[in-house]
């Protein structure tokens, strides 16, 4: 299989935690075309899967819905641009923040995985019909 | 994921299969906390355990901290090199028990 230096793939997926295990089986798939090392490939796919993770939890806070999210990845001249989309609760930036890492307790450990993984984390306004969009960005060599 | 859980006297042994997400650690507590609760020793085996995220790394320590409160022991045993991974990422290499 020849690796491919550009991709634009996205995706709709049912917000629920029934969903993430999708989530991860696009993100390797679109993954497998690129000629990177499989441990950046498995933490990338763990940022994907904590990012919709955070969709689920946070800006519909468990509840059931029709609503879909969407997520698109992109590579582009070695810039890897993953973005999500969704029509949940406005995301409060100030209040995005991991729980302090040596502060021991459960929870609070997968945005401190996206950050420790990317190399930006951007939440902008989505664009209608979204309410939430955020980036995620990380430089690739291959 | 899937489980199988066996006795050897007073440590029970919880072999965990799959992939453990946010979708899957209610299960994971209903298996492993009556057995922290029944005051066993639990060895969780993670080593067919091939994805791990936050959720998963959540249910370890608050099985830890539940086993601490006991006075017994969480020992993780035979952990997958991903699952390893999360867990160092995580910072609880030192934390976690290790075995």
């Amino acid at each position: 299989m020849v690796a491919l230096r550009q991709i634009s793939e996205q995706r709709d997926f049912a917000v629920s935690s029934a969903s993430l295990k999708d989530v991860r089986s696009f993100s390797r798939e679109v993954f497998e075309k690129v000629n990177i090392d499989q441990d950046l490939k498995d933490e990338l796919v763990l940022a994907i899967a904590e990012a919709a993770q955070n969709i689920v939890k946070h800006a519909y806070q468990g509840e059931d819905t029709e609503d879909k999210m969407e997520i698109k990845i992109s590579l582009n001249n070695g810039e890897l641009e993953i973005g999500f989309f969704d029509k949940g609760r406005p995301v409060d930036k100030e209040n995005v923040r991991h729980r302090k890492i040596d502060d021991v307790k459960p929870g609070g450990l997968g945005t401190f995985f996206i950050q420790q993984i990317m190399d930006a984390v951007v939440f902008k306004e989505g664009e209608k019909p979204w309410i939430n969009h955020l980036i995620l960005t990380k430089k690739i060599n291959y | 994921m899937s489980y199988k859980v066996t006795e050897e006297g007073d440590i029970s042994i919880v072999h965990l299969d799959g992939e453990i997400d946010m979708d899957v650690t209610e299960k994971a507590k209903e298996i492993i906390m009556p057995l922290i609760e029944a005051k066993k020793e639990v060895h969780l085996n993670l080593k067919e355990v091939q994805y791990m995220d936050s959720s998963g790394i959540s249910v370890l320590i608050e099985s830890h901290q539940k086993a601490n409160e006991m006075g017994k022991k969480v020992i993780l045993k035979d952990i997958s090199k991903s699952v390893l991974k999360v867990i160092m990422m995580a910072k609880l290499e030192q934390i976690l028990n290790l075995g």
